[in-house]
């Protein structure tokens, strides 16, 4: 009995063998990958159909990074629904694809083989290790991707769009402003204390070539990103006798560092990265250290500034979030979305919205977003965007924490400055 | 091998051949990444289920395999920063040695392993993933830093497994890219580890380690050479770590010093734990659980109730999926001695009694760690 | 000098914290015999519980809260888990630990979510200056709690009936058990007072210097492991000189960092496990472990 019921289970296993190599599967006929001219004669590829282009995003909702996710996310929904209220691109309304990877590695390289087949861009990824880990299937897929994440190691792909300048600039840029305004002279002491990684070096590279130029010595401190007392570093800053430091780390290392060496009597300017600071730390006790005499760079302006864009901007997210917290986030992630949806409109109207086609018109782009504060060059992928870093500084009263304190320029020292790419 | 051995052993095989036409490439991802722990978690389950030497460092050996296998078999690159070293092997040679090295590794640390034991030796192998960190992330040239570098595919008389848009190949109308092709070396090596491990378990080897596991004590003075094994099992559990590593590397296309950490090595514990103290099945099981829960909770969280979408407030699904594998650890420990495995034997018992009068399975799955001492 | 003076000090403060966690292990160790891997939770319970109450009543009784709820929490874990778990093997009972963290710190960062939660301390960022060297007062208060209560424990250890009973089950449970100690009383304690000692280590890790509670306090938690068994796991002196050595190497490590750069950037994380496998291969129980006898 057993034996007949056993060869009944074997022969129905073998007739699904059998159907399963004889029809096939959706796989075989599907696929999707190939570029298709829709009703409308515009060509269309993977996540363009004819009434909907999807959009990734690769985010960080539940990892270190989540806070800037989540108004990422937030911003590029915003700016979503208000171009679809308008009627869409190319006839087609916005659709976003949101993957939390939680800055886990294999997680993004699993979201990405997840939805990366069905979206045409991607319209933010947190974190340049998960860019770096999936570098190469996006430059296989031609998806236009912005990172969120300014190392330079990101540079020098065609797909991949870094937005303004790189860390390296904004530290050339910051040493320059530390020179011109804070009376640091040949021969003096900077510091420079930085996260291993990508984020870090990127930014040591910079301030090494800037202390060369102006003949400073440049003493530095690497730290991991788990480290939370700062006392051991600012210690050795203080027995290196530096007359300022640099700030490439995480927000919480950077309260630290500026709380216990202003109580330690080092009374000395800071200069951050843009990722350096967060307005969720003023109300801690650090606070009033970080309102004292520190300031942090970045290529996009604050949404504290004067932009009307940027105003409307804090205007329509408080409107739609009322509840959520107003960081560099919804920016970043605003302006992103703005880059992604005008590469579409512009390959909507060569007639062309396969990645390759977007990806090419969005290259064709020699000076983009004035009216986020700053023109971004997209035409070459070798070089940053942008040259020019805004000086902000924290303060309590303004939105997002922190307001513009020089607005955007180029130094000298930039100009002579060779990014290394890659 | 029984009748319903053998018949799930045809079901599965043919599941497996049948897979890659049908799931798309996420899906094979996940099942390579499932399969990849599999073959890690056997390895940790020889050490630690079945000679209860506890290791929180598993994830270090994977790293040695993965990192070995990338080094030995990429030709030397200038970076961006950094030039990158390596050997230039060919790969299959490569792979080999990269399981060799974790071998050595583990070898290396057998010194300490064989002098320490319970909690002692477990933070000790907690050291190596914090040590290895550091190591990975200094060694630029080898390791490519923070960043990691990119996996060279491996290429087997000609047959390379990756992505070839130039020559594609299509079996049955599908194409097979990299996934594809990758599953079924997957199923392959997995299929040897497991059975390797069986013949392990199921020989003298797997009984003398038991005793120790049971009573170091008793297992030396019935003519176990106690140390002796204790240090081979170390080797042969980082060799199975290093497999896994390479084949992680192979999937991954890039490897990262940072996924190898506390959290990849504490969830194959879980693994180990949730599938079965000791036994090949109950890692394999384990292995699926841990690694497709996440990915399930992501995909359906649309569907399933408590679950929010990404960015609202409440529980996401990598919460919930992170809370579901930490009760599934306690609930094991409490409720299932023998964890999902001997829940599955149990159930199959049970059923088996109610319809036929068919002798039970002849032998114990599993050998528990629950034995008193 | 100063900056070594000013190291050393600052190593010796976080070291007393270390210490503070490290004997919580070392009392559950004794108690129950589990490496408890779930001890970064009762740590971020114990912070969590004083930051969100501090604001409504006052620093002091939040810190009490903290303190109890932490305790509580522990206890629970023992009841609820440690207890029921039927299992010989201890390496199974440190996994299931494992899995009670899994639990309680994903829920606990989901609540903190993305804030930085101040735990409205009374030192906030002032600084005590001896001479040239700066000591930020939250150290030294740090040190002082630290030695107070680690003081308090040795002697309750040792002269209380519960110290008593602790001692004689972690010497022999089922003799101490016919002699009429409560072991499910004993084991219960010892966890309650090992959360109550993780939430004062908590408060002291997320003041000043470092800028307050949020999800990553759990990764500094992990220093105690190796504070815990360099000492040796089943020593309260042990503790405590774990501790202090695992504190004052990390920070040597990181402010000489200059210096050691040919070792490879990042070293002070690496350092406190460094000396830990140093320590295990000349005493593979730790400095003041017992050493396993094997009878036959």
């Amino acid at each position: 009995m057993a034996t007949s019921r056993t060869s009944r289970r074997i022969a129905a296993l073998a007739l699904l063998a059998l159907a399963a190599t004889a029809c096939a599967s959706e796989k075989a006929t599907g696929g999707g990958g190939e570029a298709a001219a829709s009703g409308d004669g515009v060509k269309t590829g993977p996540g363009v159909t004819a009434d909907t282009i999807s959009i990734g995003m690769m985010t960080d909702l539940t990892g270190p990074y989540a806070s800037f996710g989540k108004s990422l996310t937030n911003a590029q929904q915003l700016y979503f629904q208000q171009v679809n209220a308008a009627g869409g691109v190319c006839g087609r309304q916005l659709e976003a694809v949101v993957r939390d990877h939680g800055y886990d590695v294999q997680k993004a390289v699993a979201a990405y083989t997840e939805i990366g087949p069905k979206v045409v861009a991607m319209a933010h990824v947190v974190g340049s290790p998960m860019v770096n880990a999936v570098k190469q299937r996006i430059e296989a897929d031609k998806m236009l991707t912005i990172p969120q994440a300014w190392a330079t190691t990101l540079l020098g792909s065609e797909p991949i769009q870094v937005t303004a300048t790189t860390y390296d600039i904004d530290m050339i840029n910051g040493v320059d402003f530390l020179a011109k305004e804070k009376g640091i002279k040949s021969g003096d002491k900077i510091g420079h204390l930085y996260f291993e990684g990508d984020y870090g070096e990127s930014a040591l590279n910079g301030s090494k070539f800037a202390a060369e130029k102006l003949g400073l010595e440049l003493v530095e401190q690497k730290i991991k990103a788990t480290d939370q007392d700062m006392t051991a570093q600012v210690a050795a800053f203080k027995k290196a006798g530096v007359k300022a430091v640099l700030v490439s780390v995480g927000p919480r290392q950077t309260a630290s560092l500026v709380g216990v060496s202003l109580a330690g009597g080092m009374d000395i300017p800071f200069v951050g990265s843009n990722s350096a600071y967060s307005p969720q730390l003023l109300p801690t006790p650090a606070g009033p250290a970080l309102l004292k005499d520190f300031y942090y760079m970045t290529g996009g302006a604050p949404i504290g500034s004067d932009l009307p864009a940027l105003k409307k901007l804090a205007d329509d997210y408080k409107a739609k979030y009322p509840n959520e917290a107003i960081d560099s986030g919804v920016a970043a992630g605003y302006t992103a979305a703005g880059i992604v949806v005008d590469a579409l409109k512009k390959a909507c109207e060569s007639k062309d919205l396969t990645r390759a086609g977007v990806v090419a018109a969005h290259r064709s782009q020699s000076s983009w977003g004035q009216e986020y504060g700053g023109t971004m060059d997209f035409t070459v992928f070798d070089k940053p965007a942008s040259l020019r870093s805004y000086v902000a500084k924290p303060d309590k009263d303004a939105l997002g924490g922190a307001v513009v304190f020089k607005d955007a320029s180029e130094s000298d020292l930039v100009k002579e400055y060779q990014v290394p790419v890659g | 091998m029984s009748k319903s051995t053998l018949l799930w052993s045809v079901a599965l095989a043919a599941a497996a051949v049948v897979i890659p036409f049908y799931l798309d490439a996420s899906w094979l991802q996940d099942g390579l990444f499932a399969m990849a722990a599999a073959i890690g978690a056997i390895g940790l389950n020889l050490l630690t289920g079945a000679t209860g030497q506890l290791s929180m460092g598993h994830a270090f050996f994977l790293a040695v395999g993965a990192f070995g296998y990338v080094y030995f078999a990429s030709v030397p690159a200038e970076g961006g920063h950094a030039a990158l070293d390596g050997l230039g092997l060919p790969t299959p040679v490569a792979a080999v040695l990269a399981v060799l090295l974790a071998g050595a590794a583990g070898g290396l640390f057998s010194p300490i392993a064989a002098r320490l034991k319970g909690a002692y030796l477990g933070i000790a192998t907690l050291a190596l993933i914090f040590i290895g960190h550091f190591v990975m992330s200094n060694a630029t040239p080898v390791t490519g830093g923070h960043n990691g570098r990119p996996v060279p595919p491996l290429e087997v008389f000609g047959f390379v497994f990756a992505d070839t848009p130039d020559a594609p190949l299509v079996i049955a109308g599908v194409p097979f890219g990299a996934l594809e092709r990758l599953w079924f070396l997957g199923v392959v090596l997995l299929l040897g580890a497991g059975l390797f491990a069986r013949g392990v378990l199921r020989g003298r080897p797997g009984r003398a380690m038991n005793t120790i596991r049971d009573h170091e004590i008793a297992a030396g003075v019935m003519g176990v050479p106690v140390a002796r094994y204790r240090a081979g099992v170390f080797v042969l559990s980082s060799m199975y770590g290093g497999l896994a590593g390479v084949l992680i590397a192979l999937v991954f296309q890039q490897t990262v010093p940072d996924y190898f950490g506390l959290l990849l090595a504490l969830s194959y514990l879980a693994m180990i734990i949730i599938g079965g103290l000791g036994s090949v099945a109950g890692a394999v099981i384990g292995a699926v659980f841990v690694s497709m829960l996440p990915r399930l909770l992501t995909r359906y969280s649309d569907a399933l109730p408590l679950i929010v979408q990404p960015g609202q407030e409440g529980v996401g699904a990598a919460e919930a999926a992170q809370i579901l594998y930490g009760l599934a650890v306690v609930v094991v420990v409490l409720f299932l001695p023998g964890g999902l495995l001997g829940l599955v034997t149990q159930l199959r018992l049970r059923t088996g009694r109610r319809i036929a009068s068919a002798p039970a399975a002849k032998h114990s799955l599993t050998p528990t760690p629950e034995t008193r001492n | 000098m100063i900056t070594f003076i000013e190291l050393l000090v600052n190593g010796i403060s976080i070291g007393a914290v270390y210490a503070l966690i490290a004997l919580g292990f070392v009392v559950i160790f004794k108690a129950t015999e589990v490496v408890n891997f779930a001890h970064a939770s009762l740590l971020l319970v114990g912070g969590f519980i004083i930051a969100k109450t501090h604001e409504s009543v006052g620093f002091w009784p939040a810190l009490l809260l903290g303190l109890a709820g932490a305790a509580v929490l522990g206890a629970l874990i023992e009841f609820l888990v440690i207890r029921r778990a039927n299992v010989v093997n201890h390496s199974v009972l440190a996994i299931v630990t494992i899995g009670v963290d899994i639990v309680l710190t994903t829920e606990l960062t989901r609540q903190i979510g993305t804030e930085v939660l101040a735990l409205g301390d009374p030192w906030g960022s002032q600084v005590l200056h001896l001479g040239a060297v700066n000591i930020p007062l939250a150290r030294i208060a740090a040190l002082l709690a630290a030695s107070a209560v680690i003081a308090a424990f040795l002697l309750a250890f040792k002269y209380t009936n519960w110290g008593v009973a602790m001692r004689a089950t972690a010497e022999d449970a089922e003799t101490a058990a016919l002699m009429g100690v409560r072991r499910g009383r004993v084991s219960m304690g010892a966890w309650a007072v090992a959360g109550a000692l993780a939430a004062l280590a908590a408060l002291f890790m997320c003041i000043f210097p470092t800028p307050g509670l949020d999800r990553t306090v759990t990764a500094t938690a992990m220093k105690a492991f190796p504070a815990a068994i360099l000492g040796g796991l089943d020593s309260t002196t042990g503790a405590l000189a774990g501790g202090l050595i695992i504190g004052v190497t990390e920070s040597l490590v990181s402010g000489y960092q200059g210096e050691l750069v040919f070792l490879g950037r990042g070293l002070g994380d690496v350092a406190p496990f460094l000396v830990m496998i140093i320590v295990l291969l000349i005493r593979p129980a730790g400095l003041f472990g017992t050493r396993e006898l094997a009878r036959v």
